[in-house]
């Protein structure tokens, strides 16, 4: 068990993205520029230091903050973020049990989802403002975290019924959700599962998913790089 | 050398956008919630005030 415990953290080797480098090297200069005019404000009296404060006070600030807002909101979508949060660590083990009829499990060992994204992948309504919404929600959950009264991991529910939409997101169309034999056991199946009134996970199909209770039992696969 | 109200200005727009910015590379470096709740609530703002004040001070006479 303590190995599972180390399992997420071992298979993901963190590696700081260029572009968040970039963004780095972006504020550093322009930290350094807005320095240099606020302690030589009188370098303004001349063209030369207007420019200079209109690029350093304006152009550049502006610049690394979209820029650092964009890839804080990327950072935010990573797997490594989510469980972050201590209540998440049974649901990052989850991912890791060897046993395929846990829904979350095979699709994050068979690469169904991103690695690196694979809660937001899942937990994240594929609509307009999807990402927005997902986002509130972790405003939610950080607020919780650390001003709230914390759940144990077992009484985390989901908000709302997970949606087929999601599912179907990726399996819509594909061959093995078309065809399955299980899929057509009523000719109306896939128009009610299209139409979110027959559940993928709560119909008794597909409902193994985190089932963090169970943990103590399970088998966990470790990645053989 | 006396410095005038506009000069006093840029240099508190300078200092709280020098401070907005640390913040922001500061939370850069780290994955966590709670950088990214420092970013939107410490750094931005910061680095807005100062943006905003620089803004100010070129619409104002001395």
């Amino acid at each position: 068990m303590q190995e599972a415990v180390d399992l997420y953290a071992q298979s993901r080797k963190i590696v700081m993205p260029a572009l968040t480098v970039i963004e780095i090297l972006v504020a550093g200069m322009t930290a350094v520029l807005a320095g240099l005019v606020a302690f030589r404000a009188d370098l303004t009296r001349a063209r030369g230091g207007k420019i200079l404060a209109f690029i350093a006070l304006f152009l550049l600030p502006a610049l690394a903050m979209a820029a650092g807002l964009s890839q804080q909101m990327e950072k935010s979508k990573s797997t490594q973020f989510c469980m972050s949060c201590h209540v998440m660590e049974d649901y990052g083990k989850s991912l890791h049990v060897d046993d395929k009829s846990y829904i979350p499990a095979a699709h994050y060992q068979n690469n169904r989802v991103p690695r690196d994204q694979a809660c937001y992948t899942c937990h994240s309504d594929y609509t307009m403002y999807g990402g927005l919404t997902a986002k509130i929600r972790g405003l939610r959950h950080v607020y919780i975290q650390y001003l709230g009264n914390i759940p144990k991991p077992e009484d985390i529910k989901l908000y709302t019924a997970f949606n087929n939409r999601e599912c179907l997101h990726c399996h819509a169309g594909a061959r093995s959700y078309m065809e399955t034999s299980s899929h057509h056991k009523t000719s109306d199946m896939l128009q009610l599962a299209a139409e979110n009134k027959l559940s993928c996970m709560s119909s008794r199909c597909h409902d193994t998913v985190h089932d963090v209770e169970t943990l103590a039992d399970a088998k966990f696969w470790t990645e053989k790089n | 050398m006396a410095i005038s109200s506009i000069e006093q200005r840029i240099r508190w727009a300078g200092l709280l956008v020098v401070a907005g910015l640390l913040v922001q590379l500061l939370t850069m470096t780290w994955s966590h919630p709670l950088a990214f709740m420092a970013f939107l609530t410490i750094g931005c703002p910061l680095t807005l005030a100062g943006v905003l004040l620089y803004l100010f001070s070129l619409a104002t006479r001395e």
